[in-house]
């Protein structure tokens, strides 16, 4: 994320209610309290919050009706430092679950020893919009050095079971924590639990027990099948699900796997599970389902021609962020290590779905998923009418999609800064680059235009042309195209330019001209 | 007059030559954009001008030329809030030397600082400068030699808004030279080479690693100011019994980190032409290009008598016209004087 020039500007004001996002840089969307609305997790320069974001179905898009936002503690976030760059799949998402009696949680990560954010805090729930904090104590334990690093007892995984009003989470190397508010959410039974891989049982973490990750493997990952409301665990040593007598069995297909998370939905009733692990030095990937009660087999990746592909899934490296369910298709949010692909895979009946796109599986910015080329962070559910389940993606700098055809067509939800007609405004975003990042020129046309993109060295010579007429139509907000309208940094022949400021001019075919302003730190020439 | 239209058929074939190598994309945009309005209004055209002013930048060995202590002032405002200027002091060392110092200046006073969630951060005003410190020595009364070194200092003001990385806002160039060459032939002809950009370094290039951040969070970035070989033509007439006089330059751009590069792609040509007549007595109206920038200048002598001492002055005016961008730019002025 280095290209990109990452910031933490910290708002003096902690708690506002505003009418836009905490920020463009989203990581979890999940259904809000009521039909129609969502949450969304923001992780940005302005800091980190939700917002819960009410929507209406227009004729053709999904319209905002209102936002409401609010920040977290300066010091505290939801979104570890290493969601990109964590190279095995346990890590490289931001839990998170709507429940009816918490609201909205998501993890509470403080800063380690090296001041950044890993330290796991307990979680932070909201309800209506204001940001409830509530710390969890660590179990005193004794723990192989192996997994004394933060990261290792971090909330992997949300579960509630409405019956009970328990709220279950996965601890990494401590397990598997209760969080029962059947009473009182203010007066809630806390217990830990570790999976014993012998008997199958969940034994209760007593004060210093010694953790033993062969016999009481670390807990990933977890989910409660919507129909038997039974715990399935996703661990270090393979894929469980309890029984009738609350005993867990192993899952035989995977008993050997390192299983990093398991999702349950859809109907039939669809189990997914990813299995990673790094074999010298490289991470091996495998995505399996059990579809409709059936043994889990690999996901099948057929081409556009019907041909399978074997190992698409591990070649790709992609990990699984979020997995969302609507009737019998399933939508899994995945990205690669640090993020360069990412995108929705569909699965039907048969395996993923593919298109006629150079990556057959991934529906990203080519099919409309986002607006443009950045990482798709999450992906849910969520009802928007009382007939109709849409889907909402969040992405890391452009807000957050939704679709409510099941991932047809896309609405694009992000916070903008209006720009005047005709032309009128030319805003760089951001206006500070380095040399192979974006800055998107951002303008407004009143009609259809032809449009000119060029860029300008301070002594008003053209170093690069970006795009040369080409229509782009008229829009209440901007009329730029992200995947297209933006500048690198580099001259026409691929070098990067001298650090300095650069001049963006917008022509239009109609006599309108626009001028706007960016600044490139370099790169090398080499 | 044979000459002169041999010396525009060179500059027009230098016009359009194959220019693979981009200018704008390298450093050394100060440089290039020149110092002075009086000859800002001609072309930029100052290098075999020994009335030049400031005369470490444009060819040290103006500066051999001096005869009294001289101070030019030049400031502009370009459109698109660009800023620029220059100031020089110089005058004579012994009866041989001159010595020189000139500081170029441009900068932008209203850069918007958004970040990547689409917010405005504030305002910066970054700035760059190019300092020159120029030496030149008499050969005869119609040759000079000169040296000057030179440093660039630019500032991006914008580290402010960068609280979880250790932006640098400031960066020092290396010292590099500049070596100039001026004869006066006669009263009406004059001619200069000036070499711009050595370094004490491999291939005398001037090349250096800038690094934005402290703690390397971005990545490192390299300056590459091409070498510039500048050659110089004058030439001084009457026309209507008032003095007219014509300045021509031929500028070699190499942009290659090598000593000498033959290929053509690593090289820009470019060139600068200007005329500048006085209409009235001490009063001058001139016009320029500079590869394709239009200007037009106006330029007004006088003296102001102080106490028993006369104190000449010089003010100018330049109107420019950037034509690739189609901007305008009617504010640019200067003044030099001499102290007697």
């Amino acid at each position: 994320m280095l290209k990109k020039i990452s910031v933490l500007f910290f708002c003096a004001i902690s708690v506002f209610a505003a009418e836009s996002l905490v920020s463009n840089f989203t990581f979890a969307v999940a259904p809000g309290p009521s039909t129609g609305t969502l949450w969304v997790l923001s992780r940005g320069d302005a800091g980190s919050g939700v917002t819960l974001v009410t929507l209406a179905l227009g004729e053709s898009q999904v319209n905002v009706i209102s936002m409401k936002s609010d920040f977290f503690d300066q010091k505290k976030t939801a979104v570890h430092d290493g969601v990109f760059s964590d190279v095995t799949g346990e890590t490289r998402r931001t839990p998170f679950l709507y429940t009816e009696k918490l609201g909205f949680v998501v993890p509470m990560l403080g800063l380690d020893s090296v001041e950044s954010f890993r330290q796991p805090e307990g979680f932070y729930s909201v309800k209506t919009s204001r940001i409830l904090e509530t710390p969890l104590d660590e179990p005193i334990v004794e723990l192989d050095s192996a997994y004394s690093s933060p990261m290792a007892k971090s909330i992997g995984a949300f579960a509630y079971d409405t019956s009970t009003s328990v709220l279950w989470f996965s601890r990494g190397i401590l397990g598997i924590e209760s969080y029962d508010v059947s009473g009182s959410i203010s007066d809630p039974k806390i217990s830990n639990f570790v999976l014993d891989a012998k008997d199958g049982s969940l034994d209760t973490l007593n004060r210093n027990k010694k953790i033993n990750a062969s016999e009481n493997p670390p807990i990933f990952g977890l989910s409660l099948h919507p129909e038997t409301s039974m715990l399935w665990l996703a661990t270090e040593k393979g894929l469980y699900h309890q029984t009738a007598n609350r005993s867990f069995e192993k899952v035989e297909a995977l008993k050997d796997s390192r299983v990093t998370g398991v999702w349950i939905g859809g109907t039939p009733i669809q189990i997914i599970a990813e299995t990673s692990a790094r074999e010298e030095s490289v991470t091996k990937s495998k995505l399996w389902r059990s579809w409709n009660g059936s043994d889990f087999k690999e996901v099948v990746f057929r081409d556009t021609l019907g041909k399978i592909q074997k190992d698409v899934y591990d070649k790709a490296d992609y990990s699984v962020s979020n997995v969302a369910f609507i009737r019998n298709k399933a939508f899994l949010a995945v990205q690669t290590i640090e993020g360069s692909i990412s995108g929705l895979v569909k699965l039907d009946s048969i395996g993923a779905i593919p298109w006629n796109h150079t990556r057959q599986w991934l529906y990203d910015v080519e099919a409309g998923v986002l607006n443009k080329n950045t990482i798709l962070t999450s992906v849910a559910a969520i009802p928007l009418t009382d007939d109709i389940m849409g889907l909402a993606v969040s992405s890391y700098g452009s807000g957050i999609s939704v679709s409510a055809d099941s991932g047809q067509t896309w609405s694009h939800i992000l916070n903008q800064t209006a720009v005047k007609d005709n032309l009128g405004t030319i805003r760089m975003i951001p206006s500070v680059i380095v040399a192979g990042g974006e800055s998107m020129v951002a303008y407004k046309v009143g009609q259809k235009s032809k449009i000119i993109i060029e860029v300008f060295s301070y002594d008003m010579r053209r170093v690069r042309t970006i795009v040369k007429d080409v229509v782009r139509e008229e829009n209440a907000v901007r009329s730029s195209k992200a995947t297209e309208d933006f500048w690198d940094g580099l001259d026409d022949h691929g070098r990067p330019c001298a650090m300095g400021v650069y001049y963006v001019r917008v022509k239009d075919n109609h006599g309108h001209v626009g001028w706007g302003k960016v600044m490139t730190l370099g790169g090398n020439r080499k | 007059m044979k000459k002169i239209a041999l010396l525009c058929s060179l500059l027009v074939a230098f016009g359009y030559a194959d220019k693979k190598a981009m200018l704008g994309s390298f450093d050394g945009f100060v440089e290039r954009m020149g110092a002075s309005a009086h000859e800002l209004g001609r072309g930029n055209t100052g290098s075999a001008d020994t009335s030049a002013q400031p005369g470490a930048y444009w060819n040290p060995a103006l500066l051999s030329f001096r005869t009294q202590l001289t101070y030019n002032l030049h400031a502009e405002q370009r459109s698109l809030d660009r800023t620029g200027g220059s100031i020089g002091v110089e005058g004579r060392v012994g009866k041989r030397m001159g010595v020189g110092f000139a500081m170029l200046y441009r900068g932008d006073h209203a850069f918007d600082v958004v970040n990547d969630d689409d917010e405005t951060l504030g305002e910066a005003s970054p700035y760059f400068s190019i300092m020159y410190l120029g030496f030149a020595y008499r050969l005869s009364r119609r040759d000079g030699l000169g040296i000057s070194f030179s440093m660039s200092y630019d500032n991006l003001d914008i580290s402010e808004y960068y609280d979880d990385i250790s932006l640098v806002d400031g960066y020092q160039s290396p010292v590099s030279f500049n070596l100039g060459w001026v004869r006066q032939w006669n009263e009406k002809w004059s001619t200069s080479v000036v070499i711009r950009n050595l370094s004490f370094s491999k291939n005398l290039s001037a090349v250096w690693t800038r690094n934005p951040s402290t703690d390397n969070s971005v990545i490192s970035t390299e300056g590459v100011r091409p070498k510039v070989l500048q050659i110089g033509v004058g030439y001084r007439n009457t026309l209507f019994g008032k003095p007219i006089s014509a300045w021509m330059e031929a500028l070699d751009y190499q942009i290659a980190d090598t000593l000498l590069a033959f290929d053509p792609d690593r090289h820009v040509w470019t060139g600068r032409v200007g005329f500048e007549y006085e209409v009235i007595p001490n009063g001058s109206v001139s016009l320029g290009m500079n590869d394709l920038n239009f200007s037009f200048g106006l330029g007004y002598q006088f003296n102001i008598r102080i106490g028993k001492k006369r104190w000449p002055f010089d003010v100018s005016y330049a109107l420019l016209y950037e034509s690739e961008a189609n901007l305008w730019n009617p504010l640019s002025f200067g003044v030099r004087g001499w102290i007697p």
